[in-house]
């Protein structure tokens, strides 16, 4: 009796097993075939260690944008990691050939270039002879940040990103823009509604989940893989850069509704300080970006942007934060040397750095040294005639780019929790009367500063 | 499955002995029994591998999908299509025309395309033009034909029409009295009965194909001169037709692309749109050479004056050395018509919703376009500003790129202009010759980019201030004494009739007779005199050479200037301190040149020709040059005439000759 139900037992398993396959690899086929094939790409890829299709696809694509005189730029990350290995090399021998193929053979789903927007003539033709070439395209447009900050200002929309597509490799061409304060930006890649999701696996892509700023940067002429293509001339440096390239546009909108509310201070004053204020920061940025040292807006001057755009006029300050990790001690004979004696120094490298420079008539830079900590970071503030000390507490932020006053500057990302840490739930509402030892949200008494440090943690000039 | 139960008892016996036969044929193949449950075995492995395969295939595919509509890569701003119009497949459009003394309408299907009940108004013949085959207004055009020469100008733009378009027309008031037969006869050739009658305050709807079939006429003669004819009310069908016969068949290019879509929406361009030969939309003209003003932003201002734009961008385009990417142009409202033109050209164009009013609305414009232009184009030092009522000189690059630098490296100066206020077509005579003033003429400039960005925009007149931004550039606190080049010759022609502060008299008065360069690539002289204290000594020289003219002789006669070619001359007048210029006014009003304000002038010093000689004006005491008045010689004083003081107020605010 068992070993009868064995058997059905095995017999009906199997029948049903049988079926099920024949469901699955239907299934299963009939999946595969919706998919761009991308993933058959990879299998054989991986299977022969080489796939030439991307290198036929990129040699393609660089062949159809030289005939129509674009100059693009290799910024896939993956490749300038390998180039950069062998910079000297390749750097040496500008055409010299190389035996195998060893960049663009390494298999992936796409490669990905950029092109700067003022370079080219927005010609329909390229398209044309893209798709006469078998190259299926998309180009993402949206608004001109550079008309953002204007009052009602309608331009077209700007191509951000192309991605061509040929086979199963997908070239991504990333628009940057050369914006004011001497940057280059790259716009998000945001899919509209009747667009097509599938195209290529975006998340994969290695630009457009935010907006990016770069430095400006210097091509080189290159030959690798038998192919001549242009890369930034230090790889190194550009691919540091992508990793905190994330650039944050101001909030134009919520600024103009900001002053609906509460009118621009336009009088000549107000004008006055924001231009020394503009200036002052500007010669700031120079000095610490000379030095290498990591800056962001803090204060008065990161709500200034963050709630207004623009620099708040009766502020009568520039406040710039620095995590105390990147202090170095130039940083004082630099701004000394820029012009700005040091006015103050509160505090010392291990605890509760600040300092205050002097710039033009009255115009005050402030740079507060942060302090990390597990779950918060903090900085500390004095106060010169009873030594007492003060602690100001941030949730954990890490830092972006943005645009304030024609200048590239960091800021924090979070910047919303950075200014509700500091200013309250009111930060929206402009305050005139404010007293840094007890206006702030967060500030908490830390102790006073021993008798016998004074000298040395409170100096004034 | 469903028959397999757990109790076999339930079974019937018949399949069980079904089941036995078969267990029993298996034992007796033992090793073929063994082999098919191994078999079976693998099988099952088979497909439970397969089965994870697929979930673990399908979840990664689901959870991709989730990621990639992410709000990560999905416009925040949902853009909800604006859905689109369906297609209208009706052949046949109701029209409804109205014209009578006080109100005009036009509704195509219901929707109201003309409405003008505005007083003192919109009098003559209101012209709308649609398209045959979708019904879309391409043109709207009023004439005053109760004034001279409208009709012309109605004849002219009947002319440009395409054949096959459809006409509307009706009377608003009065559009007969200088409606001429020639007018009458190109009416009547259109098919209307009642035009070669038209008269006095009659009252008149019209609607037909040009060069086709009549939908409808109606008129109503006015009984006596005191009154208007009855108001006439026409309601008509039009057939529509395919839009393959309301288009023109050029070779498919993408020039001619953006042609068919520019001529498939506005009409009144004349030959651009025409089927046979059009006129070409691209111009290549020669490059200049070491341009160096190829970098140079160029923002037109424009308005709502979509045919003056289309001239001006003509004009532009033609220009050596011109660069079409660095070209924008700000239009001031959302206006369909000006944005058809600059796609036509290929340009890339912003519109601007139009804050406060009047002269504000335009100081605004002003604002943003060159805030929005240097955003553009961070790199740039300085821009071109231009208007959408200027020729522009086909050398216009070519003084520029010449004169530049001296913009970047002499701190002061102010501006470069192509304009020179004073250069009339008897007054201006070098084209060769730069002059430095103390005003700024506008009307094509160029600035520079630190001078906007620190000086400029931070302090722009407010919205609530009514000010006219180049009034408000000319005041001293924003001058600060600096200085603009001109040519003598000026690289730009103001042709706008129409706008804020002009009228046809104020423009055949001021503009009409202004010299306008056409030599191409004119090599300017001496551009390094122009420095601030090069120019100086370049004065003195043409002082000291200068004839010191006959003082005793009424200096508006034609006689005060010898009969001679190529000589400088030069007078002296009163001008008691720094802002006299009394006798300058009156001295302007007798030549003929620009008397409204003070134009053109150099530390008391006026350079202009007469008769083709150079001819020097010097304000004597006020002018440094006095020095160089002969001890023998009395300046002349001429008064103001009493009575023409009101006058001069008026046009004075017409002054502004921007819009």
């Amino acid at each position: 009796m068992q070993k009868i139900n064995r058997n059905v037992v095995l017999a009906l398993l199997l029948v049903t097993s049988l079926a099920f396959l024949l469901f699955q690899v239907c299934y299963y086929k009939f999946y595969v075939s919706q998919k761009n094939g991308a993933a058959f790409s990879k299998v054989r890829g991986s299977l022969s260690g080489q796939d030439s299709t991307r290198w036929h696809v990129v040699r393609k694509f660089l062949g159809l944008i030289s005939s129509h005189n674009i100059p693009v730029y290799l910024i896939d990350p993956l490749i300038l990691e390998l180039v950069d290995k062998d910079i000297e090399q390749i750097r040496s021998s500008p055409d010299g050939p190389s035996s195998e193929c060893k960049y663009f053979c390494v298999p992936r789903d796409f490669t990905t270039f950029a092109l700067l927007d003022k370079t080219w003539k927005h010609e329909v033709g390229l398209f044309r002879t893209a798709e006469k070439m078998g190259f299926q395209w998309l180009k993402i447009i949206n608004k001109d940040p550079r008309l953002d900050g204007m009052d009602d200002l309608s331009g077209m929309e700007i191509p951000l990103h192309y991605i061509f597509k040929l086979a199963s490799h997908a070239i991504h061409l990333v628009v940057f823009y050369e914006r004011n304060g001497n940057y280059l930006w790259h716009g998000p890649l945001r899919l509209k509604q009747h667009m097509d999701r599938k195209f290529v696996p975006f998340r994969k892509l290695h630009f457009g989940r935010y907006p990016g700023a770069y430095e400006k940067m210097e091509l080189l002429h290159v030959s690798i893989d038998d192919l001549k293509v242009q890369i930034p001339k230090n790889p190194s440096s550009f691919l540091e850069e992508i990793s905190h390239s994330r650039f944050l546009e101001c909030r134009y909108r919520e600024a103009r509704a900001f002053f609906q509310l509460y009118p621009d201070d336009a009088s000549l004053d107000a004008v006055e300080f924001r231009k020394k204020a503009k200036s002052l920061l500007h010669l700031a940025a120079l000095t610490l970006n000379n030095l290498g040292v990591k800056f962001w807006l803090s204060s008065g001057t990161c709500l200034g942007w963050y709630r207004q755009c623009n620099v708040i006029p009766h502020s009568k300050d520039v406040d710039l934060g620095i995590f105390i990790r990147d202090y170095t001690a130039e940083i004082i004979p630099a701004f000394q040397k820029a012009g700005l004696p040091l006015k103050h120094k509160f505090g010392k490298v291990e605890d509760s750095l600040e300092l205050s420079f002097q710039g033009d008539s009255d115009v005050k830079l402030d740079i507060f040294f942060f302090y990390e900590e597990d779950d918060h970071i903090w900085n500390g503030g004095t106060q010169a005639k009873s030594g007492k000390k003060f602690k100001y507490l941030f949730p954990k932020f890490t830092l972006c780019w943005t645009e304030f006053v024609e200048l590239k500057v960091h800021v924090p990302c979070e910047t919303l929790q950075y200014v509700e840490a500091n200013y309250g739930p009111g930060w929206k509402v402009p305050v005139k009367a404010w007293d840094w030892k007890s206006s702030p949200y967060n500030v908490q008494t830390n102790g006073v500063w021993p008798v016998d440090e004074w000298d040395n943690v409170i100096q004034i000039y | 499955m469903d028959e397999w139960k757990p109790n076999p008892a339930v079974k019937s016996h018949k399949k069980r002995s079904w089941y036995l036969a078969w267990k029993y044929k298996l034992m007796n193949q033992r090793a073929l029994r063994k082999l098919c449950q191994t078999g079976a075995v693998l099988f099952l492995l088979v497909t439970v591998i397969v089965n994870i395969k697929l979930i673990l295939d399908t979840r990664r595919a689901a959870y991709e999908e989730e990621e990639e509509s992410a709000q990560d890569y999905d416009d925040e701003m949902l853009n909800v299509e604006v859905p689109r119009h369906p297609v209208n497949n009706k052949k046949v459009l109701d029209v409804e025309v109205y014209s009578s003394r006080s109100k005009v309408y036009v509704a195509v299907d219901g929707t109201t395309v003309l409405e003008d009940e505005a007083r003192e108004q919109g009098r003559g013949i209101h012209v709308i033009v649609l398209n045959q085959a979708t019904g879309h207004v391409m043109a709207k055009r009023v004439f005053d034909t109760y004034s001279p020469h409208e009709d012309e100008a109605m004849v002219l733009f009947l002319n440009m029409v395409a054949r096959g378009r459809i006409l509307i027309f009706t009377i608003k008031d009065e559009g007969s009295f200088h409606l001429k037969d020639t007018a009458k006869n190109v009416l009547k050739s259109l098919g209307s009965q009642a035009a070669p009658f038209l008269s006095w305050r009659d009252m008149w709807t019209f609607v037909g194909k040009k060069g086709g079939e009549v939908y409808g006429e109606k008129h109503a003669k006015s009984p006596a001169l005191s009154t208007w004819g009855d108001p006439v009310l026409l309601k008509t069908e039009v057939h529509l037709t395919s839009v393959e016969d309301a288009e023109c068949h050029w070779p498919d290019t993408e020039l001619n692309r953006r042609r068919k879509r520019f001529c498939s929406k506005v009409e009144g361009y004349g030959s651009v749109c025409s089927c046979k030969d059009p006129t070409p939309i691209e111009f290549n003209p020669d490059p200049l050479k070491d341009n160096k003003v190829f970098d140079v932003p160029v923002a037109v201002i424009a308005g709502n004056r979509p045919n003056y734009l289309y001239r001006m961008l003509r004009s532009l385009l033609s220009a050596q050395g011109v660069n079409p990417q660095m070209i924008t142009v700000f239009i001031d409202g959302y206006y369909e018509e000006p944005m058809d033109v600059v796609e036509l050209f290929g340009l890339s164009g912003i519109q601007h919703t139009p804050i406060s009013i009047k002269n504000a609305r335009v100081s605004q414009h002003y604002k943003a376009s060159l805030t929005a232009t240097f955003n553009l184009f961070p790199d740039a030092k300085f821009a071109v500003v231009l208007e959408e009522d200027l020729d522009i000189s086909v050398d216009f690059f070519s003084f520029l790129s010449q004169s530049i630098h001296l913009l970047e490296e002499d701190e002061s100066l102010y501006c470069i202009s192509a304009w020179n206020d004073q250069g009339y077509e008897h007054t201006a005579e070098d084209p060769s010759l730069l002059y430095r003033v103390e005003t700024m003429p506008g009307l094509g400039w160029v600035l520079r980019k630190n001078l906007y960005k620190d000086e400029l925009e931070p302090k722009w007149p407010t919205p609530e201030k009514l000010w006219d931004w180049d009034m408000w550039m000319r005041m001293p606190e924003q001058r600060k004494g600096r200085e603009c080049i001109i040519p003598d010759i000026s690289r730009s022609y103001h042709f706008g009739i129409v706008g804020l502060n002009m009228n046809g008299y104020f423009h055949e008065a001021y503009f009409k007779k202004h010299k306008f360069n056409t030599v191409p690539n004119v090599q300017l002289k001496n551009v390094e005199s122009l420095r601030k204290d090069a120019y100086e000594t370049e004065i003195h020289r043409l002082l000291g050479e200068a004839e010191v003219l006959d003082h005793s002789k009424n200096p508006c006669e034609d006689s005060f200037v010898p009969d001679t070619e190529g000589k400088v001359y030069v007078m002296f007048i009163r001008m008691e301190q720094e802002a006299d210029f009394t006798t300058w006014t009156q001295l302007a009003k007798c030549l003929h040149i620009w008397d409204l304000d003070v134009r053109g002038n150099h530390k008391g010093l006026w350079r202009l020709f007469r008769k083709k000689n150079h001819f020097l004006v010097v304000g004597v005491p006020a002018s440094p040059y006095s020095s160089k008045k002969p001890s023998s010689v009395t300046p002349i004083y001429m008064e103001p005439p009493a009575k023409e003081e009101g006058a001069v107020a008026v046009p004075a605010v017409a002054a502004a000759e921007q819009t």
